[in-house]
This record gives structure tokens, C-alpha cells and sequence, in this order.
């Protein structure tokens, strides 16, 4: 079975633990080469974050293990990438 | 075993962190150790003007009235700040739609709700400890007005202590704000003579 190279999330969290503790955590699992994560909406709560994660094998249950952990749930997977590289979408003409 | 008390306090320091025990603590340490002086200046004035002469009248009386303070403060905190906490994790639950009891912000919670009212019971029966101190050695003492004196002396250097902790806090003149709470204790003092003392 081939591994999960590439994941990005869009997830809900509360403002505390930070995206920085939350990054850090998940960059901390085995197989995960780099985190990026971004805000793209703060309410008075919560905040909406786009995670991105690379690494040779992405084990998509244990960081939603770590996202649940710190309070937040994964609204949607809107990218996937596996296999043995990392490919991007391509562009059609209806791009 | 050392790795994991190592592991535990950290994950206690992280908890500490993500609730923000360390203010909430410092406050309820300052106002309750404050309670717990002015109460004991209460139970000594009272003591003193009726005329009690025996240490161990005092020494019940005041560690009856620590019990009592410390079993309050440590109630009173719990149901409080468990109260707020609980409000406070519902609504973030309401918008992120799980149930966050045995994520890390319910843990920490749990954790802060206990911090806090240790720190909460603690404070105003340790306080009356110090300030009833003189009372348990009060042999030492030779007659029993030095004893109230001595633990009165107690009392005003705990609220200047608590004042000086106060203004370190706030990075204001530790020295003013030391001398503000010892007013209070003086203020405290001066009634309770009034109150107390025998007519004319």
C-alpha cells in the first residue's frame, strides 16, 4: 500500500493551544517531514486553519488524533497527494 | 520513574499554560492569604478586648476559624471556578461540535479548577497559622499581652509581605503597596479596640 505523501486540512480550533504548540505536535510524528499551517478566519472563540503536512508517510489517524486532542475537528480534507512523489493538480482548461 | 514525574510535570506546566493557572492562582492566593490575616486580626481583637488570658482559647478559636476558612475557600473556589470552566468549555464545544472533556483544554481545565482551590483553601488558613504562631510557644512569652502583640506584629508583617508580593506583581513600589495593606490591618486593629473595649 502506498503512503500518504501530502494532506492539507481545513480544520475549526480554539484559539488555545496555538497553531504554534499544534505544529509542533504534529510535526513530531514519525513520517512527517514539515507542517504548514495558516489562519484564515479568527471569531471570538475559535479560528479556522488550513493545514498543509508533508512527509514520506502521512498517517492521517494520528493527526486527527493530535487535532482532536487540542480541540479542533477537520471540517473537510480538501487535498490528498500519495504515492512515491509528491504531485500537484494538474491545469485544464477549465481552470 | 524519573523520566515520568519529569513527563507529568511538564504535561502539568502545559496544562498550567493552556488554562492560565499561574494569574488566577496568584490572584486567589493574594485575596484569600488577605482574608485570612484580617480574620485572624478579628478572632485576637476579639480575644484580647474580652479579656481571654488562657494561649489555648485562642489556639482553638483561631484554629477552628483556619479550618473553617481553608474548607471555604477550597469549596468555594472548586464550585466557582468548576463552574466557569464548564461554561467556558461549552462554548467552545458548541463551535467546534465535539465533546472536549478528554481533549487537552478539558484536562487543563480540570487542572486549573484543582490548582485553584488548593491555592484558594490554603491561603487563608496558612495565613492564620503564621499569625497564630506565637500562641502555640506562648510559654516563651512570660505574660499573655506580648503573645497578642507578638501575633498582631505577625499579622501586620504578613499583609505587608502579602503588599510587597502585590507590587512586585504589578512592578509598582513594593514598599507602598506593602504599607497599604498594612493600613488595612491597622484600620481593622483600631475598630475592633473601639468595638471591644470596656465602657468607661
Amino acid at each position: 500500500m502506498s503512503n500518504i505523501r501530502r494532506l492539507v486540512l481545513d480544520t475549526l480550533k480554539p484559539h488555545e493551544p496555538s497553531i504554534i504548540e499544534l505544529a509542533k505536535s504534529i510535526s513530531d510524528l514519525e513520517g512527517i517531514a514539515a507542517v504548514n499551517i495558516s489562519i484564515y478566519e479568527i471569531d471570538r472563540k475559535v479560528e479556522n486553519a488550513k493545514i498543509t503536512i508533508e512527509g514520506e508517510n502521512v498517517l492521517y489517524p494520528l493527526v486527527l488524533d493530535i487535532i482532536t486532542d487540542m480541540g479542533g475537528t477537520v471540517h473537510s480534507v480538501d487535498e490528498v497527494v500519495a504515492g512515491s512523489k509528491i504531485i500537484d493538480d494538474a491545469s485544464t482548461l477549465q481552470d | 520513574m524519573k523520566h515520568r514525574i519529569s513527563d507529568l510535570l511538564q504535561q502539568f506546566h502545559q496544562y498550567g499554560k493552556l488554562a492560565n493557572v499561574a494569574e488566577i492562582a496568584r490572584r486567589y492566593f493574594a485575596m484569600n492569604a488577605f482574608d485570612g490575616a484580617l480574620t485572624m486580626i478579628g478572632v485576637l481583637m476579639g480575644n484580647f478586648t474580652a479579656g481571654v488570658d488562657t494561649p489555648r482559647i485562642v489556639v482553638s478559636t483561631g484554629l477552628a476559624t483556619s479550618v473553617a476558612m481553608g474548607i471555604s475557600g477550597l469549596w468555594g473556589a472548586y464550585l466557582t471556578e468548576a463552574a466557569e470552566r464548564k461554561r467556558e468549555i461549552t462554548e467552545i464545544s458548541e463551535q467546534v461540535l465535539i465533546d472536549l472533556h478528554d481533549t487537552r483544554i478539558g484536562k487543563a481545565s480540570r487542572f486549573a479548577v484543582a490548582v485553584v482551590a488548593v491555592v484558594d483553601g490554603i491561603s487563608p488558613a496558612l495565613a492564620a497559622l503564621i499569625i497564630l504562631s506565637p500562641f502555640f510557644i506562648a510559654d516563651l512569652f512570660g505574660q499573655i499581652q506580648f503573645v497578642y502583640f507578638s501575633a498582631l506584629g505577625m499579622a501586620l508583617l504578613s499583609l505587608f509581605a502579602l503588599g510587597a508580593f502585590l507590587g512586585t506583581v504589578s512592578k509598582e513600589n513594593v514598599f507602598l503597596y506593602g504599607l497599604r495593606t498594612v493600613v488595612a490591618g491597622l484600620v481593622s486593629i483600631g475598630i475592633s479596640y473601639l468595638l471591644g473595649a470596656p465602657g468607661e
